[in-house]
């Protein structure tokens, strides 16, 4: 890269990702080679039809599908060898679309658990938490509400609490916006920014795909496993869906 | 008469509370109904037997050292049996740790006999108390288990590591995304699991004789308690075995004493039937 004719290191990709393949069991590949780098501090949309492999994409991310190939790299780092909680050590925070809380446990438990083994990663203290829950006043005045009483939007906020409790650089994020109303999905689409302001990089795997382009730097067209189309977002946000999940006029 | 049928009852309940426990910790956190349980509690009666009677040591140090050694063995049992087959689905977990209860229960079999054994300990006089007959294992088994179960509701609510091991029991795949690293969560489950079936093993062997088929035994009142309690509920295991304890107890008021180990099989019958998530534990939903 170069900027007023001086060389600028090109700065290393806060999520690499090189020739991942994944699936279940002995079927076949659902993620069928998907190459992607997305730079830090953005918010990358991954957009695509129904059983395109976005959630299996984002679930072999974060460990909990084994990648039968390729690479991952947090920040420069190979994760893709380790364990879901190893890459949650190394910085990488993931919030499921369903069961994303402990419901079983208070408010004040989920947001302890958050952090209870994360003590050893750089930025994880008191003070830092302090400073998140104080952007989340109504999850802490419930510190002792059971998580499975919380409304479904107050849910989704305790999840992202406990997701940047551990000072991730990098956030997953599937489809955060599933089940709440238009009001909802806009106050959590709010702090998805919030949180790409704050310093880290978020993919968000969404189905709402006007709410995530809305705030997404970028986004790329997931179709069968593969990346078929990656633009701006803005350069997305008018265009036509079928045109979009079919591969038409890219 | 019944007062003492009810005290009889709440001891021998508490005594089940031990097994049922890591019964429930078990199904809970590693999703399967582990049938070895009985085998363990059998090998930790023996183990605290070859340290009190064999190595003349008091039974609080055999008991200690009997629950350190079958932790021991059951880290082992999972690293070479269970941890092999924890992607292959319950049923084979359930196949396997059969098996496992008969390989503990003939290994007992075959170090020490078919022969009825007993602890090496003073023989006290019972004590009387308002019309009550309590002997001293029984003050001893109450003591023992009410501390335990202080232990492990401390253990599970205040510290992180018993957070750790609910957090896994609710939802697996959040626990390991949120850093928790679930072989270190299981193998310390199992030590617990040790330390409770010894502690078992110990009390039913102070209130019958020590033979190699001690667990078996009690297998069917185990799983009774804690499917009563509703399996995966810490406080439904426990519940559920001080009803089953005094039900058996009082039911000898109109049934024959033989035909006591089948309240626990009508108790499982009637509670599949009408609500087989038990009194605690969670409707299970199927898609």
């Amino acid at each position: 890269m170069r900027l007023n004719g001086a060389h600028v290191p090109a700065p290393v990709p806060a999520l690499a990702v090189q020739g991942l393949r994944a699936g279940y069991g002995r079927g076949g590949d659902i993620v069928c080679g998907i190459d992607l780098a997305q730079t830090p501090e953005t918010i990358l949309a991954v957009i695509g039809p129904n059983g395109s492999g976005k959630s299996t994409f984002v679930k072999t991310l974060a460990g909990l599908v084994p990648a039968r190939a390729g690479a991952i790299r947090i920040t420069g780092t190979d994760v893709t060898e380790r364990t879901p909680a190893q890459r949650a050590a190394a910085g990488l925070a993931y919030v499921p679309q369903e069961a994303n809380v402990f419901r079983g446990m208070t408010v004040r438990e989920n947001l302890k658990l958050a952090t209870d083994f994360l003590h050893g990663r750089a930025g994880v203290c008191s003070a830092y938490e302090e400073k998140v829950l104080a952007t989340f006043p109504e999850i802490v005045r419930r510190e002792g509400v059971l998580a499975g009483n919380l409304s479904g939007g107050q849910r989704q906020m305790l999840a992202f609490a406990c997701a940047l409790l551990a000072n991730p650089e990098v956030l997953l994020l599937d489809e955060p916006s599933a089940g709440l109303s238009p009001a909802l999905v806009l106050e959590v689409m709010a702090l998805v920014e919030r949180v790409r302001a704050a310093g880290v990089t978020v993919l968000l795997v969404e189905q709402n795909v006007s709410a995530a382009l809305a705030v997404a730097d970028e986004a790329v067209v997931l179709v069968g496993g593969r990346i078929g189309r990656r633009a701006f977002a803005r350069e997305l946000a008018g265009a036509d869906l079928g045109d979009l999940f079919l591969g038409r006029g890219s | 008469m019944l007062a003492q049928l009810l005290l009889n009852g709440l001891v021998t309940g508490l005594v089940l509370a031990l097994p049922a426990l890591a019964l429930t910790l078990i199904f809970g956190i590693l999703k399967f109904p582990n049938f070895a349980i009985g085998g363990m509690l059998t090998m930790g009666a023996y183990l605290a037997w070859v340290f009190n009677t064999l190595a003349g040591l008091p039974l609080l140090v055999a008991t200690v050292l009997a629950a350190g050694s079958l932790a021991l063995v059951a880290v082992l049992c999972d690293m070479a049996a269970f941890a092999h087959l924890r992607d292959r689905g319950a049923i084979t977990l359930l196949v396997a740790s059969i098996g496992l209860s008969f390989v503990l229960e003939n290994i007992c079999r075959f170090a020490f006999g078919n022969d009825a054994r007993n602890f090496d300990i003073a023989v006290a006089r019972p004590i009387r108390w308002q019309g009550l007959r309590v002997n001293h294992e029984q003050l001893v088994t109450v003591a023992a288990v009410l501390g335990c179960l202080a232990l492990l509701y401390l253990l599970l609510r205040l510290t992180p590591l018993g957070r750790a091991m609910r957090a896994m029991a609710d939802n697996a795949s959040l626990a390991a995304v949120r850093g928790i690293d679930q072989t270190r969560v299981t193998r310390i489950t199992w030590v617990i699991i040790g330390v409770l079936t010894a502690l078992a093993g110990v009390l039913v062997g102070l209130d019958r004789a020590i033979d190699p088929l001690l667990g078996w035994n009690y297998q069917i009142n185990m799983f009774a308690a804690a499917i009563l309690g509703g399996l995966g509920s810490v406080l439904g295991a426990v519940v559920g075995a001080l009803i089953i304890g005094v039900v058996e107890e009082v039911a000898t008021l109109v049934l024959p004493i033989n035909y006591r180990q089948a309240i626990a099989f009508l108790a499982i019958v009637l509670l599949l039937l009408f609500r087989p998530h038990g009194l605690f534990g969670r409707r299970a939903i199927r898609k």
